[in-house]
């Protein structure tokens, strides 16, 4: 096979036509372009998006539930094991939130190869004083540097530094809707009432802001230390274990496996956010939809200047033919044709949907919610410029797949006849 | 008795559109090495079809044919392609050549697709049958802008650049006037003579078929006298 002969016939053919050429090339151009920029943005906003519920959201969370007992007495005892038992008003039972032998937990955590860290926490409904109201709040007692870590904790702190929380004795961290409702500054000290009744004076230190309006009404930060103060408890006492895996997948299967191993309740990351998945599968589906849908109407673009092309060489497909050229051969002339505008359109296209993406990645983009994003996300994902690549090639080749059958099968006695 | 170039035994060919006219009707007939052989008949006669069939470029007939010996009947689309590319050499009565090639590029093409000898063999060999055709000096031109004598013996050009066994021609002078009829007739001849070159063309000219070795007449898909 004679590759050379087939390449210089297929660029003359083209040089020859030359406007429609570029016109088709550029409308793949246009697509790739498209698709590139649209994906590239598309997914940027999924990553944002997904990593404000992510970001804070343990894999896996370790706790104990106020709920009734599984095993009422009567159950248990085994003069009554055959019967049917009846029991009314059940009532949940006044047990401890408190994670039994939370050390322990904790140890046997860090040492499984699964977890990447650790994080505890104390959670406790509080009161807040401000003259004359009470302010319901929650606290959230935390260790700051794996809080930090694992859940991006110091992004959230507006005013302030995260470390004060450590380093300043009973200090607090106030959501932005808290402090404002308070009116307490930085160095203000607000008055906390736990349900048990006991108040005590905390130092507010900085602000926290999630961007999720109604968590900031009520969240707010201080050290496991502090917290344990404040509820009058030892300094073994958690209420939550947070967990984060080596891989988000995982979370089921491992929060049953702990819940059945600590004797706790467990809740996995895709049970405690459902929707979100959700959001992320159809931006991706229409930015693809929108890039296919260009692709194809390139597509038939080059489709039109082939079978145009094949119209007006029908002569010079004929002698071709009669001269010792067989189908495939011609056949190849017309593939090689709509190959080399997928090829020179779509590398345009990649190159030029990188630049769009680089261009929006310029673009300001300020929201209260995302402290930290300055500017519209963008996924500079190598796997898109790679299935644009692809894409372009297959399009292409589907488009003058047909044409080119065409013009393999041009019968030159009835071209040469017909003159 | 000389080699036999191109042999036909018994060919029939009839065409369904829509009911079946039978077109050729048992035509056998051979051409030798070296002779220049002309069809004639009326028109409408089955001339330009029996062309088509000898020339591989028809494979929808009864009979049997042979190219420098080689049966092709039933052959593959492929290798026909291969026996017309090393053994045939055409000229239409229409030039055929391809507008987006320099004239020298237009006789190369089936040297190239033949690839016995280098890019540049081809080229030397090109320029080689285009001076001896005395129109050399047009080899850098655009196909298109040459006139219909020219481009008519670009044309025979491109016939002759893989030396073929046989040269058909449908016509080759239809199309042209008396001057250039009679040019192009000089050269077919002077490929005859000198060259030993093998000539089957078809022709309504009598004065044409009356200077060739051999007439070969038609009549009603016949052949009535050879
Ligand atoms: N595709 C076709 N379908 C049906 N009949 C056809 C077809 N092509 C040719 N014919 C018929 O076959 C017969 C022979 O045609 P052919 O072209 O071989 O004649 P010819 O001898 O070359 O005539 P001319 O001297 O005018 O070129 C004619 O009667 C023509 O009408
Ligand atoms: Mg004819």
């Amino acid at each position: 096979m004679n590759y050379k002969l087939i390449f210089s016939i297929s660029f003359s053919l083209m040089k020859a036509r030359w406007r429609q050429t570029l016109v088709a090339a550029v409308g793949v151009t246009f697509s790739i372009t498209m698709f590139i920029a649209l994906l590239s943005f598309m997914t940027g906003l999924n990553g944002l998006l997904d990593g404000l519920i992510l970001n804070r959201t343990p894999h896996v969370r370790i706790y104990n539930d106020i709920k009734p007992s599984k095993y009422q007495p009567v159950n248990l005892s085994g003069e009554y094991k055959q019967s049917h038992n009846f029991i009314k008003s059940v009532k949940s039972a006044s047990g401890r939130q408190e994670i039994y032998n939370s050390a322990a937990i904790l140890d046997m955590l860090r040492k499984d190869n699964r977890v990447t860290g650790v994080a505890p926490k104390i959670i406790a409904p509080v009161f807040f004083n401000a003259g004359t109201i009470d302010i319901t709040g929650v606290i959230n007692g935390i260790d700051v540097q794996s809080e930090s870590t694992l859940f991006h904790f110091n992004d959230y702190i507006i005013t302030g530094k995260p470390i004060d929380l450590k380093n300043v004795p009973n200090s607090i961290i106030l959501g932005k809707g808290v402090a404002e409702k308070l009116l307490a500054d930085p160095g203000d000290v607000v008055q906390v009432t736990t349900s048990q009744g006991d108040i005590m004076p905390l130092k507010v230190v900085g602000y926290f802001q999630s961007g999720l309006q109604d968590f900031d009404k009520v969240q707010c930060y201080t050290s496991i230390n502090t917290a344990q103060k404040l509820l009058g408890k030892p300094n073994n006492y958690l209420t939550d274990i947070q967990v984060k895996l080596t891989d988000l997948n995982m979370a089921p299967a491992v929060a049953k496996e702990y819940g059945a191993l600590f004797q706790a309740d467990t809740e996995d990351i895709q049970t405690a956010n459902s929707q979100f998945e959700t959001g992320s599968f159809i931006r991706t589906l229409i930015s693809y939809s929108v890039g296919i849908t260009l692709l194809i109407v390139a597509g038939f673009g080059i489709y039109n200047i082939l079978n145009m092309m094949i119209y007006e060489k029908m002569d010079a497909i004929a002698i071709m033919k009669a001269t010792g050229f067989c189908g495939s051969d011609v056949n190849r002339i017309f593939i090689v044709i709509a190959l080399s505008i997928g090829l020179f359109g779509g590398v345009a296209g990649l190159f030029l949907g990188f630049g769009v993406s680089v261009i929006i990645d310029q673009i300001p983009f300020r929201t209260a919610a995302l402290p930290t994003i300055t500017t519209f996300p963008v996924n500079y994902n190598p796997a898109y410029y790679f299935i644009g690549a692809i894409f372009s090639l297959v399009t292409t080749y589907f488009a003058g797949y047909f044409p080119a059958r065409k013009a393999s099968k041009v019968d030159p006695v009835v071209i040469i006849r017909g003159k | 008795m000389s080699e036999v170039i191109l042999q036909a035994s018994h060919i029939n060919k009839s065409f369904h559109d829509p009911v079946t006219i039978p077109v050729l009707n048992d035509v056998s007939m051979s051409v030798n090495k070296g002779e220049f052989v002309s069809v004639v008949g009326r028109s409408g006669c089955g001339k330009s079809t029996l062309l088509y069939v000898l020339s591989t470029m028809d494979t929808d007939y009864e009979g049997q044919l042979w190219i420098d010996q080689q049966l092709v009947t039933n052959q593959k689309e492929k290798q026909l392609a291969r026996i017309r590319n090393e053994k045939i050499g055409f000229v239409f009565q229409f030039h055929y050549l391809l507008n987006e090639f320099s004239v020298l590029r237009n006789v190369m093409l089936p040297g190239l697709k033949l690839n016995r000898y280098s890019e540049q063999e081809t080229e030397h060999r090109a320029m080689e049958r285009l001076k001896m055709l005395h129109i050399d000096e047009l080899a850098l031109k655009n196909a298109n802008q040459l006139s219909g004598g020219q481009k008519q013996r670009v044309a025979i050009a491109r016939a002759l650049i893989n030396d073929p066994a046989i040269i058909m021609g449908d016509e080759p002078t239809g199309n042209l006037d008396k001057k250039n009829g009679q040019l192009v007739f000089d050269i077919f001849r002077e490929l005859s003579l000198q060259y030993q070159q093998t000539l089957l063309i078809v022709t309504h000219d009598p004065e044409f078929a009356g200077n060739t070795n051999r007439i070969i007449e038609m009549e009603d898909g016949r052949i009535i006298r050879q």
